[in-house]
């Protein structure tokens, strides 16, 4: 009769050791980590006027100067900076032989490697790596491909647009946010590739390329993309991105092609994209395409044009408020425009 | 001496641009928060300020937006240089908008920030 209770105080006995010996090991744990991060802390702060006076051209020498640690804070550095600071971090990485490294570790067995090796090579931002990079935009796995995008977008090598772009439409696709990103951080020098994308046989790459333009507002893109909005038989969401960028861009030549494209009225979310690019365009000779905008059967559309309205500056307020007061002169869309929305 | 206080709450950067600045023969000062900064405005009236926008306890906007507000004239007065990440047209505006002499994006060159830096300074404020 007395066993079981004996035998339930022993396990009792056991268990509340058990959990004694974890809290333990657990305080331990958080003892070793906590120990470990301030041991790296008074490292860094150790390093930190070595990196400075790395960056004043000054010679480094002694144990510190081997510290791996050193080479992480100036990869931690780089992203951040540009100009001749970034420049003489850049060299000083190449000169470590940390670059080589990466380099050599590309082509690793194991994913966490290669991305690694990726990311470093993006964050020393030399554009000799970009065929090497660009050969990791098909790589198996996803995420090593997204680190391969971003760091073709810190080379900020032109030469990287063409593979960034391809890698949309890839068997293993790059997700078109990150390669917009990546075609984003390598800046104006894309340009020239960003417009011949606009010819490219996929309508995804062009669809890219008409955002990123837009983006940057170039001018000389304004006549492409004012003939794909205006091109019938293009894609819808291409004849949107195309609007988009137009407003971006802001060139009253646009503003013919936009009104016309409103005012067909047959596709809501591209009169929509017509009257914010109307809007951003402020061209006057586009008011009067977004007042008959508001009279269109569809809701969001003549929302868009009232928003479009009073972003385009007092003239554009004023058409909005005599039109809603009635005193507005511009006839009430035709009923074929009215039908065709429908 | 001419004083500059940084608020950014990345101390790599921070100690970077109290570096860059150090070399101009420019006393530095550095927080590492929004709140911290905005009390060590307040103590110690530096002649300029270099502004992290995205921080912990109180954004940079809102430091700046305190500064210009502030009772005493001389502190509201102060150049503050904005320096942040936030590189879209309207952030720009915003920024200014919030009181910001000067606006620097990162990824930024430290030797630019401090030629700004001296602009905004008084003539014979820094080394030549």
């Amino acid at each position: 009769m007395n066993a079981v209770p004996g035998a339930a105080m022993v396990a009792t006995t056991a268990l509340a050791a058990l959990v004694v010996l974890l809290l333990l090991a657990v305080a331990g744990e958080h003892a070793r980590r906590n120990r470990q991060v301030a041991r790296e802390l008074a490292r860094r702060a150790r390093l930190t006027p070595l990196v400075h006076d790395l960056l004043d051209g000054e010679p480094i020498d002694g144990d510190d100067a081997l510290d791996p640690l050193l080479d992480e804070m100036v990869l931690d550095l780089l992203p951040q900076l540009r100009g001749s600071d970034r420049d003489t971090l850049t060299a000083l990485l190449l000169e470590r032989g940390v670059v080589d490294r990466a380099t050599e570790e590309l082509g690793h067995r194991a994913a966490w490697r290669r991305g690694r090796a990726v990311t470093l090579l993006g964050n020393a931002a030399s554009p000799r790596h970009t065929p090497l990079l660009a050969e990791l935009l098909g790589d198996p796995v996803a995420d090593v491909r997204c680190a391969a995008a971003r760091a073709l977008g810190k080379t900020g090598d032109p030469a990287a647009i063409g593979p960034l772009l391809s890698a949309l439409v890839a068997d293993r696709p790059v997700t078109a946010g990150v390669v917009g990103m990546a075609v984003l951080d390598i800046g104006t020098p894309a340009l020239p590739e960003l417009r011949r994308a606009l010819g490219a046989p996929s309508t995804v790459v062009q669809q890219m390329a008409a955002t990123v333009l837009g983006l940057h507002g170039d001018p000389l893109a304004s006549h492409a993309l004012t003939t794909t909005v205006a091109d019938p038989a293009a894609v819808p969401e291409l004849r949107c991105a195309a609007a988009e960028a137009l407003g971006r861009i802001g060139m009253p030549s646009a503003t013919a092609t936009l009104c016309a494209v409103l005012d067909a009225g047959r596709r809501p979310a591209l009169q929509r994209a017509a009257a914010t690019a109307l809007g951003r365009i402020c061209d006057p000779a586009g008011l009067d395409a977004l007042v008959v905008g508001l009279g269109s059967p569809d809701r969001d559309v003549r929302a868009t044009c009232a928003e479009a309205l009073t972003a385009s500056g007092p003239a554009g307020r004023r058409r909005l408020a005599a039109r809603d007061s009635g005193t507005d002169a511009t006839p009430a869309p035709r009923p074929r425009e009215a039908q065709a929305a429908r | 001496m001419t004083h500059v206080l940084v608020v950014d709450d990345d101390p790599v950067i921070a100690d970077l641009v109290a570096f860059r600045l150090g070399r101009l023969g420019l006393d530095v000062t550095v927080e590492n928060d929004g709140q911290a900064g905005l009390a060590a405005a307040r103590q110690l009236h530096p002649d300029l300020i270099v502004l992290d926008w995205m921080m912990p306890r109180m954004n940079g906007l809102e430091v700046c937006a305190a500064l210009r507000a502030d009772a005493d004239p001389e502190l509201a007065r102060t150049p503050v240089l904005l320096l942040t990440a936030k590189a879209q047209e309207p952030d720009l505006e915003r920024g200014f908008a919030a009181g910001a002499t000067d606006y620097v994006v990162k990824p930024f060159s430290p030797r630019e920030l401090a030629s700004r830096v001296t602009a905004a300074l008084p003539p014979g404020s820094v080394l030549a």
